[in-house]
């Protein structure tokens, strides 16, 4: 049978139960890397401590080769799983403010939630803060409708709007992140 | 500063593994298996798993459902002409430009050999849930445009029938009532869209 | 609280790889990644139902996250399961206490402010974008959608512009 295994003939007991479990090892792999500690996360912007950037690539990587590798092999129907739709000026809009509201927290949605559940205060305050700024939000998407609709391109990936192959995009992501991996490799060093 | 030599072998193994699985994958092309799995396709077709029927493709474009995308595979004149509301226009000879999509992709064509046939090409190429109008056109015409209704057009059937031509600008056909007492001509007069066979 | 001496941090590329598996068996599971802010979402369109459930279904971005079965929503069930997992990690690995991160040139109140606040433009940021880090960044990057590769870059590049303007909370 091709994966994914779920779908949405599954019962909604199996589906939460899948949904947990993927939760909990999410939520345990990143306090394990530290990630649960807004200091260091910050560190990352601060370059003193590139924790951020080496989980966030290392993982990205991994599932970019598990998925190409699964699909080539038939193991895995890549058409299936979901893929993201692209709004051009919402998501580069929408990535400066989270990127400015990442700075002065030092957590993300995900950190954050792991970092309460380990008692950090700080942690429960970012919870708080992305709960009222989704509510917020909520309230003028519709006003803001055409602004968050506008300069949609459906659910495109990077082989599809540049015809490269995707083999050659993974190539290039992994090399990119080796790279840069080197890169913090060195930062880090300078500053012991 | 933690630079044990356990830590360093970990790193670099997973950098070579990484770098030789990203090399690979670069000769390889696509993250789709190089052999199409036509037993399964051909299963899919026997069991009219690829199939979908004009009245739900009307159901889900009255809905609006957002996750839905219709693709007309016949000639820009035959697509300009008329084609199905909300379908988007793509030659069967362009149809390797269709970007991978989460959606549900319905096909058709005139009569539904063409449309049938660009089924079979894009799960080829690894598209998920595609299925194709297997009457085409001229399905849609005669089902969802004017459908055969009975004069006193009762049963949730027949409302439905009418209210979808309606919605989409067409006029059903009454039946006169059946005078054939066996029962063939009133089966038809019956708003149950006939099944299609053959692609 | 636990009183064990705190373990030292896993190192970040076997975190970063394991964290990826886990990614990759989202995919193969369910045909979906990990997330973050879909549940906030979730949570704070379901909450505005019970207080003015008029209001939320008028609403075209709450209604479609309103529904009766909670644990029916994926990524609301996902991100319990982070506080469960992110608590037994630390739990067991000696770092769980009531405590703030934060430098020193910054107050305890001072430093939930900055914390609150970050995290309202983080939502704001999150709805936009259709997606956080784990999401977009995360997710998106491995699928390699165009979206996640266009946040990525705009999302580390205004941390990384802000940063400094409040280096001194962390002094």
């Amino acid at each position: 049978m091709t994966a994914p295994l779920l779908d949405g003939q599954t019962s909604t007991v199996v589906t939460a139960l899948s949904a947990l479990a993927i939760g909990i090892a999410f939520g345990w792999t990143l306090e394990r890397a530290g990630l649960g500690n807004a200091r260091k996360l910050v560190g990352q912007f601060h370059l003193t401590d590139l924790t951020v950037f080496k989980v966030m690539f290392s993982a990205l990587v991994t599932a970019l080769l598990g998925v190409f590798w699964l699909g080539r092999l038939g193991w895995l129907d890549v058409g299936r799983l979901y893929l993201p739709e692209t709004f051009l000026v919402p998501q580069l809009t929408g990535g400066l403010i989270f990127g400015v509201g990442f700075a002065l927290s030092g957590l993300c949605p995900g950190t954050s939630c792991v970092a309460a559940a380990s008692g950090r205060l700080d942690g429960l305050a970012a919870v708080a803060g992305i709960m009222a700024g989704v509510w917020t939000i909520g309230w003028f998407i519709q006003p803001l409708s055409r602004f968050y609709e506008s300069t949609s391109r459906g659910a495109v990936t990077l082989p599809d709007v540049t015809g490269i192959p995707s083999g050659v995009i993974v190539l290039a992501v992994v090399s990119l992140a080796l790279a840069g991996f080197r890169v913090a490799e060195w930062i880090e060093a300078r500053r012991t | 500063m933690d630079r044990s030599t356990p830590h360093l072998n970990a790193r670099s193994t997973l950098a070579v593994v990484a770098a030789s699985l990203a090399l690979l994958a670069a000769l390889a092309g696509e993250p789709r298996p190089t052999t199409v799995d036509v037993g399964a396709l051909a299963r899919q077709i026997a069991t009219e798993a690829d199939h979908v029927d004009a009245t739900t493709v009307a159901r889900w474009i009255k809905s609006r459902r957002s996750d839905l995308r219709i693709i007309d595979v016949r000639e820009q004149s035959e697509y300009d002409e008329y084609h199905i509301p909300t379908a988007e226009h793509l030659p069967l000879e362009r149809l390797t430009a269709l970007a991978r999509s989460s959606d549900t992709t319905v096909l058709y064509s005139g009569g539904g050999a063409h449309g049938a046939q660009a089924w079979v090409l894009l799960r080829a190429l690894g598209h998920a849930k595609v299925a194709v109008l297997s009457g085409g056109i001229d399905e849609w015409t005669t089902e969802v445009l004017h459908p055969i209704v009975p004069p006193d057009a009762a049963g949730p059937q027949a409302a439905e029938a009418v209210d979808l031509a309606v919605y989409f600008g067409g006029t059903p056909r009454v039946q006169p009532r059946a005078i054939d007492e066996t029962g063939s001509r009133s089966d038809r007069a019956r708003a149950v869209p006939p099944r299609r066979r053959g692609c | 609280m636990s009183r064990r001496q705190p373990q030292p941090y896993a190192d970040p590329y076997i975190a970063g790889v394991s964290l990826g598996l886990v990614l990759l068996a989202a995919f193969v599971i369910v045909g979906r990644g990990l997330g973050a802010s879909g549940a906030f979402a979730t949570a704070a369109s379901n909450l505005t139902a019970r207080i003015d459930p008029q209001a939320a279904s008028n609403n075209p971005f709450f209604s479609p996250y309103l529904t009766s079965n909670l644990f029916a929503d994926w990524l609301l069930v996902e991100v319990i399961g982070v506080f469960i997992g992110g608590a037994a990690s630390a739990w067991l690995a000696g770092r769980a206490r009531i405590a703030i991160d934060r430098g020193a040139g910054v107050s305890s109140w001072g430093r939930l402010g900055f914390s609150a606040a970050g995290g309202l433009l983080m939502g704001i940021g999150a709805i936009l974008a259709r997606g956080c880090t784990s999401g977009q960044a995360l997710t998106g990057g491995a699928v390699l959608a165009v979206g996640a590769w266009l946040f990525i870059p705009a999302a580390f590049a205004a941390a990384y512009a802000v940063a400094p303007l409040i280096r001194w909370t962390w002094r």
